[in-house]
């Protein structure tokens, strides 16, 4: 409870009666009621969207049967999740899902902050908007196409990566079916695809460091290299902490969309994924339960990495965590 | 007052109950009240790269008038897999349509789930489309656990692909047709490196084929490849023959078939890309002019549309269908073949809403012939002319034919009423003459590939499937075989052979076999 206080215009003071806190933030709604409007968008779509078919996850501790509804199915405990962990391959998916997941923060997150800092740093505009917008293009191509593209830049009869090889007198590669080529084909598209849309949030944190600051370094004599070592990466730092963490989230999410495009059997070992299991396995074979599980699975794994990741970005360098 | 408002409260709830039971007797009675009655049907569309049907399609008029139902229409994905989902999805939300396309081992899922309705007392209401569409093995197709679940009617006419090899290739070499994998291997040999086109360089592979494997029929690698298993008897994932019933990788011959495979891709006879290819990329690489061999399907390689870009690209050019290719021990199929057809079930949700009556009215309807003409061809003099032979053709209707650009999507639905009749094969597959002035039928060819050696594989579709990480075990380990990832020897096959029986193969081979000889399938 707290005291409010007005000072009228001839210095008297009145005090009004106590405010209960549901007061206040009745008040504080009326006030500001605008942006209260605003902010009920996001809202009801989090709530529609997000939290109301978290009751559905219960479906991953029963053994469903659509007939019989959410509640009519009988329950089966940790089977589903039993199921899961047991099955034949759930060691190779969890490593390749891991696998691609990190490699693509190794490989995406530096281009991507490289990319952005490039973009900043040009000083001519004409230029600049090229980059950016050629850099942005592909993350607007489905997968689909872009495995037309990839086809024909990788295809081991007439890829023009495989003609070149030829030219300098080497054997051509089976990149989309060779186990020791397919990651790194997975890794750098995705690199290719989403980098430049990946550079938009560190573009945005360029813009708001004081200009002043650079040109009290120039004054000083500090180069590109300096300027950028102590100003500009110092200053987004705590943004790619948000995304790093942001992306430690979602680490069991390896992206299925791409995998499932580019994959085919002879890499199997090395290519499926959870998310792709869980299509085979779940929804082709009519396993919502299971599907559930493994939904569930990742989505609590993911969120205490996340809460772990933030601990220790908190304790090592305080106002760096995401909360 | 206070009574005033009691009696108020008492009123709206009294008003409230008896408005509720009204909507509940509106939606269950609906079917024979005079209201039309909403049917929503999911279908495969007919031209899956042409749009969905227009809303200006006379056939929506004629059912409301005629049989008092609102028709809703739904085209399918294309892609079998994600038709799958989409069906199975809409399952878990006990939310499918009230007719809808499925394949039969999706059926089985919603079978076990309670999700369809039975159909067995149906058949007596569409007596002609019963007639000509639901023989005794269709019924058979859709029985499951005695009771059967849905309308299955012919679909693509079997035996449809052939043998195809490049004839100006051969003429050009001086080769003859092969008939034997030895002969075989020298003429994929000769197009791989003796430039059969003449054009200097070295672009030429001998077979050409992608992968198109699944667990009923095809099995891995799969239908592209029959012809070189069918040298070596073992087309497509199960035997039906008595003496060797089960799934075919346990036969010596499919280590034989395996070998020979191997030794044509090792040596470079394959076009490369056949690992990577999808089915589009393998049709546009042989209107390129890429290989000279391979198993291709009558209309994709003789339809008007689908030969022209081949006959621009080489006036000159010209495929053949050759016998199939005899193996080591005498046997020689184009590859095995089961019945196809079009599963339409009903939901349970729909049964139970009493549309299915009305579902079986449409679907006699449809079979009649002012049904047939319409959802097979369009408008008569719009979409079609009939020719002197009572024979459905485009005429000079141009777009709006039922072949042309425009016209073409107000047949979406042809394949809820085609059953392969000599009418629909007839102008289906007209005879034309090419560009560089040749004369081509798909029906001639279909005509050709249906008469050369095929082995029967009838109840595939039927079959067991395996759990998805015993199905991902076989196929990747074939194609680790193919690709040369592992080594194909006898000592590596038989360790694939007992990892696979120790995951589920051999359950799975156990199930099939009970399930063949239960349903008098094995010959």
């Amino acid at each position: 409870m707290t005291i409010d206080k007005k000072t009228t215009k001839n210095g008297s003071t009145v005090v009004n009666a106590p405010l209960t806190q549901k007061g206040r933030l009745g008040r504080e709604i009326k006030r500001h009621t605008s942006v209260y409007l605003l902010l009920l968008i996001p809202l009801i779509y989090y709530i529609i969207f997000k939290y109301v078919p978290i009751w559905n996850a219960q479906i991953a501790f029963k053994d469903f049967q659509a007939r019989k509804g959410v509640l009519g199915s009988a329950w089966v405990g940790l089977q589903n999740f039993s199921d899961f962990i047991n099955s034949f391959y759930f060691w190779e998916l969890l490593r390749n899902t891991v696998f691609y997941s990190i490699g693509k923060i190794i490989i995406s997150l530096p281009l991507s902050i490289i990319l952005a800092i490039a973009i900043y740093e040009c000083t001519r505009p004409v230029l600049r908007k090229i980059v950016q917008t050629l850099a942005y293009l592909p993350h607007f191509l489905s997968w689909v196409i872009m495995y037309g593209i990839l086809l024909s830049l990788l295809a081991p009869a007439d890829g023009v990566l495989n003609d070149l090889i030829r030219l300098m007198g080497g054997t051509p590669i089976d990149f989309l079916s060779s186990v020791n080529a397919f990651p790194w084909v997975v890794l750098v598209s995705d690199a290719w695809k989403e980098m430049g849309w990946s550079a938009i949030i560190f573009i945005a944190a360029l813009m708001g460091i004081d200009v002043s600051l650079f040109e009290a370094a120039m004054v000083e004599g500090a180069n590109s290299w300096q300027r950028i070592k102590y100003i500009t990466l110092p200053a987004i730092r705590p943004v790619i902490v948000t995304v790093l963490l942001l992306k430690i989230g979602t680490i069991l999410d390896a992206g299925f969309d791409q995998i499932y495009m580019l994959y085919s059997q002879p890499v199997y070992s090395v290519a499926d994924i959870i998310d792709t299991w869980v299509y085979r396995q779940g929804l082709l074979q009519f396993q919502f339960g299971l599907a559930t599980a493994v939904g569930l699975f990742k989505g609590v794994f993911g969120m205490i990495l996340m809460l772990v990741s933030n601990k220790l970005v908190s304790r090592m360098n305080e106002g760096s965590s995401i909360f | 007052m206070k009574k005033l408002l009691v009696a108020l409260l008492a009123l709206a709830l009294l008003a409230s109950s008896v408005f509720a039971n009204g909507a509940a007797e509106k939606s269950s009675a609906s079917a024979s009240s005079d209201e039309p009655v909403t049917i929503e049907v999911w279908y495969g569309a007919a031209i899956t790269e042409a749009g969905p049907i227009p809303e200006d399609w006379v056939g929506y008029d004629i059912v409301r008038e005629k049989l008092n139902i609102n028709l809703e229409l739904t085209a399918l994905p294309s892609n079998e897999n994600d038709q799958d989902v989409r069906i199975q999805a809409a399952g878990a939300a006990n939310d499918l349509p009230d007719l809808f396309m499925v394949r039969r081992p999706v059926l089985a899922n919603l079978v076990a789930q309670g999700l369809v309705a039975p159909v067995d007392d149906y058949y007596a209401l569409m007596p002609h489309r019963t007639e000509i569409m639901y023989d005794e093995n269709a019924i058979r197709m859709t029985t499951i656990d005695g009771e059967n679940w849905g309308f299955a009617s012919p679909g693509a006419v079997v035996r449809n692909e052939g043998i195809l090899v490049r004839k100006d290739w051969l003429d050009n070499l001086g080769l003859e047709v092969p008939t034997t994998t030895e002969e075989l291997r020298a003429v994929l040999r000769a197009f791989t490196f003796d430039d059969p086109d003449g054009n200097g360089r070295d672009d030429t592979w001998g077979y050409g084929a992608f992968v198109e494997s699944d667990m009923n029929i095809n099995g891995y690698p799969g239908s592209r490849f029959f012809p070189l298993l069918g040298a070596f008897d073992v087309p497509g994932l199960w035997s039906f023959d008595s003496d060797h019933l089960g799934l075919n990788v346990y036969r010596p011959e499919f280590y034989d078939a395996m070998v020979y495979i191997r030794s044509l891709i090792a040596e470079g006879l394959v076009d490369p890309n056949w690992l990577s290819y999808r089915k589009d990329d393998f049709r546009a690489a042989w209107k390129q002019g890429r290989f000279g061999v391979m198993k291709e399907q009558n209309a994709a390689f003789a339809g008007e549309a689908n030969y022209a870009p081949f006959d621009a690209n080489f006036p000159d050019g010209e495929w053949i269908v050759i016998d199939a290719i005899e193996g080591p021990e005498g046997y020689a199929e184009v590859g095995a073949y089961d019945q196809n057809y079009r599963i339409f079930a009903i939901s349970q949700k729909a049964a139970d809403e009493g549309k299915a009556e009305k579902i079986c009215e449409l679907l006699e309807w449809m079979s009649s012939d002012e049904g047939y003409l319409l959802c097979g061809w369009g408008v008569e003099g719009v979409n079609y002319v009939l020719d002197e032979n009572g024979i459905p053709s485009a005429g000079d209707l141009g777009d709006m034919a039922f072949s042309g650009t425009q016209g073409q999507v107000y047949t979406q639905l042809r394949n809820m009423v085609f059953y392969n009749s000599d009418t629909e094969l007839a102008s289906r597959y007209p005879t034309y003459v090419t560009e560089s002035g040749k004369t081509m039928s798909a029906l001639t060819t279909l005509r050709e590939m249906q008469s050369k050696n095929w082995i029967p594989a009838i109840g595939s579709g039927m079959m067991p499937t395996p759990n998805a990480d015993v199905f991902r075990y076989f196929e990747q380990s074939l194609a680790e075989f193919l690709s040369g990832q592992r080594e194909l020897t006898p000592e590596n096959w038989q360790a694939f052979l007992d990892q696979f029986n120790k995951i589920g193969g051999q359950a799975w081979n156990e199930a099939g076999i009970a399930y063949a000889q239960e349903n008098g399938l094995a010959y």
